[in-house]
């Protein structure tokens, strides 16, 4: 049931917003919708189309709160005659005589995802908003995984949709000429809730990857619905590779396991080969754009890591050759830091500090733990002992989870 | 949906260059596209007044309501399908490459006619009978200042009688005074537009630091200075927050606009309008 309600949520939803233009009635109708199925499919089994099913229920209690809600009957009328997955004027309405239909519910649920990714609403609305409406998630589940109170999470996501009302935000996807634009929109919302899996910013866990897995699972919708889209597919292919390594990230105590120690085999050979797959051009089409998107470079990255058998198998100079492709692109900080560490390891941690020293002056990433965390980690590949441990106490003090302040100790320790 | 546009030279404008200002074009396309209501070029912060009205005291001060370190420079109307439809117009304004547009959604009343045209018909063509200003309606920030009160009422006025901006209306509609006015959705359903080379940037409207916003506007024709004064001083928002008069500044959308560049810079600094010590000089409040 649990499965049915995040693959189904989406659909359900989306296709309500748009017959009836009310977010929180929409909301509703679905979550009564999934409550009526819980015992009817229990007692009747799993229809033949639990999604169309699902729908159809959701619309009937809508149209009945409508009215209750005394909205016109003209309105309502209108709705209905604007809404064309039933394919008739009034809709079946027992969920049971509905016929297996998918193709509309695609196109609300690509409606649904732009609009939750769009730019006129601040990150923080648009990754809430995503996760509440598009994933499926409640709005404790969210703020949990934001470390933020239940009440504020709640706010958040009630003026989100205030806003799309009041703003006149369209619910739709945008014309061809927005789409590559609004598309990174998207693939940012999706990017950042899979970093804060990855390396939750704070807490006791390293990683969350209950947040990863909705990450991978709303990149796979995109791809699904945007096929042809190079930085869609990329982005997912970068989720999967980062994702295959997270039982090896880890010990049996919760530790992290730095890359060169994880134990390669416990690495998800089939989130690796997707991932790798998607890295392929797709037959018919024209492969990747030219210059390579920020996504793509950052897979490619990881696919080097995923190729190479073990860590000193690593082709460090093509990793050196895509973070100079990812500077190229954007002006980050966190790019050049990247690029200084696996320029240490292609040429030796001589070129890495150099390139740390010069951002450390820069000030760009003041407070930020893993610069002098790299700084330790080439003083010591160097022997110079005392520098490095130096450089761990800094990162200790600013390390912002648990797990990472114990590595970075355990590391502190082993100088001797 | 109705919006209004507002032009900001932001603190990271860009240089302005009179060459590539193409607002000619800019408006015959919307007007082609029918979706122009009414837009005009306001005199610089330095001709602004501001207006309150404290314990029953009115008190006028020159410049503009606040000192953020932008100011509005002008506005349009527009009637469009949707906030894309407004983001892509607002894109295209010359302003939108150097500073920021601003896009902010009218109240719609709940018992306002759909589609009802915020400016009368045929105003734009209408030659002025006195001096036209256009007086920003500011509230002060409540700190709950993101949200209205509820739907129905403009935030940071109270139903009291004596606080009913419908009197006013009323009464400056009988004058012939008021040509027409709105209130505005909050800055927290703002929305700002800036094109950067090619790309257009878009964000939600988060205001910096500003303690005030414009809650929305009224477009008066006067006599001069002195009467406007008496009429924002009027206005139940005067009490609470602020009433900023900015003139209107005429300008030929296909004129020269590097000949208008430097008329403009040749008058920077100087005030072209009467301070408000000397119009308020003689005129009985």
């Amino acid at each position: 049931m649990r499965e049915a309600y995040r693959s189904e949520w989406a659909r359900v939803v989306a296709t309500l917003i748009r017959v009836t233009g009310d977010w929180d009635v929409a909301e509703e109708a679905a979550s009564g919708a999934f409550e009526r199925a819980a015992t009817t499919w229990a007692r009747d089994g799993v229809p033949r189309n639990p999604g169309a099913w699902l729908t159809t229920a959701a619309r009937n209690l809508a149209l009945d709160r409508l009215r209750r809600r005394g909205v016109e009957a003209e309105k309502v009328r209108e709705w209905m005659a604007m809404e064309e997955f039933s394919g008739r004027a009034d809709g079946p309405r027992d969920p049971a005589d509905v016929v297996a239909d998918d193709e509309p519910a695609w196109d609300d649920r690509l409606r649904l995802v732009f609009t939750c990714a769009h730019p006129a609403l601040s990150m923080d609305a648009r990754v809430a908003l995503t996760l509440r409406t598009v994933g499926g998630l409640d709005t404790g589940e969210i703020a949990r995984a934001f470390h933020v109170p239940e009440a504020t999470m709640a706010q958040r996501i009630v003026r989100a949709k205030r806003r799309i009302r009041h703003a006149g935000i369209p619910y739709r996807v945008p014309t061809a000429a927005l789409l590559p634009e609004r598309l990174g929109g998207v693939l940012a919302v999706l990017y950042l809730v899979a970093n804060e899996g990855y390396l939750a910013s704070h807490g006791d866990e390293l990683q969350r990857l209950d947040l990863s897995i909705e990450a991978i699972r709303l990149t796979r919708t995109v791809v699904a619905l945007l096929p042809d889209a190079d930085e869609a597919r990329a982005l997912l292919a970068l989720l999967l590779l980062q994702h295959a390594r997270s039982a090896a990230r880890a010990d049996a105590d919760g530790e992290l396991v730095p890359l060169p120690e994880q134990d390669r085999s416990t690495w998800d050979a089939d989130e690796l080969a997707e991932g790798l797959e998607l890295l392929e051009a797709p037959a018919g089409s024209d492969g990747p754009a030219d210059p390579p998107g920020p996504y793509r470079l950052q897979a490619e990255i990881q696919a080097v890591h995923a190729r190479a058998r073990t860590a000193d198998d690593t082709d460090w100079a093509a990793i050196v050759d895509r973070y100079d492709a990812l500077a190229a692109l954007a002006d980050s900080p966190f790019v050049v830091l990247n690029r200084a560490i696996a320029r240490g390891m292609a040429f030796g941690p001589e070129h890495g500090l150099d390139d740390l020293a010069l951002l450390e002056a820069s000030g760009r990433l003041d407070g930020y733990h893993l610069l002098p965390a790299a700084q330790a980690d080439l003083l010591r590949r160097l022997g110079r002992t005392d520098a490095a441990a130096a450089r761990y106490r800094e990162a200790i003090a600013l390390a912002r989870t648990a797990p990472e302040r114990r590595f970075l100790e355990r590391r502190l320790a082993e100088l001797g | 949906m109705q919006y209004a546009l507002f032009y900001a030279e932001g603190p990271d404008a860009l240089p302005y260059v009179p060459a590539e200002d193409n607002v000619g074009e800019w408006v015959d396309d919307i007007e082609a596209r029918g979706v122009s209501e009414y837009g005009e070029r306001l005199r610089p912060e330095h001709d602004a007044t501001t207006v309150r009205v404290r314990d029953g005291q009115v008190l006028v001060v020159d410049g503009p309501f606040t000192e953020a370190k932008e100011a509005i420079g002008g506005f349009d109307v527009i009637d469009v399908r949707d906030l894309d439809e407004a983001i892509e117009i607002a894109s295209k304004h010359p302003v939108a490459s150097f500073g920021r547009v601003e896009i902010r959604p009218f109240v719609q009343w709940p018992d306002a006619e759909p589609g009802a045209r915020i400016v009368p018909d045929g105003f734009a063509e209408r030659a002025p009978h006195g001096r036209r200003y256009l007086m920003l309606v500011v509230a002060e920030s409540t700190g709950e200042r993101s949200e209205p009160a509820a739907d129905a009422e403009p935030s940071g006025v109270d139903a009291t009688e004596d606080d009913d901006p419908e009197a006013w209306v009323r009464e400056m509609d009988g004058r012939g005074i008021r040509q027409f006015g709105e209130v505005l959705r909050p800055p927290s359903d703002a929305t700002f537009v800036r094109r950067r080379r090619d790309e257009v940037l878009v964000t939600d409207g988060g205001y910096a630091e500003s303690k005030e916003w414009v809650a929305g506007f009224d477009l008066i024709e006067v006599r001069d200075l002195a009467e406007a004064i008496e009429v924002a001083a009027k206005h139940p928002m005067a009490r609470g927050g602020a009433i900023e008069l900015r003139p209107l500044w005429p300008f030929d959308v296909h004129g020269d606009q590097i000949a208008r560049a430097e008329r403009e810079a040749d008058e920077r600094g100087r005030r072209l309008e009467p301070a408000a010590a000397e119009a308020l000089a003689g005129a009985s409040l």
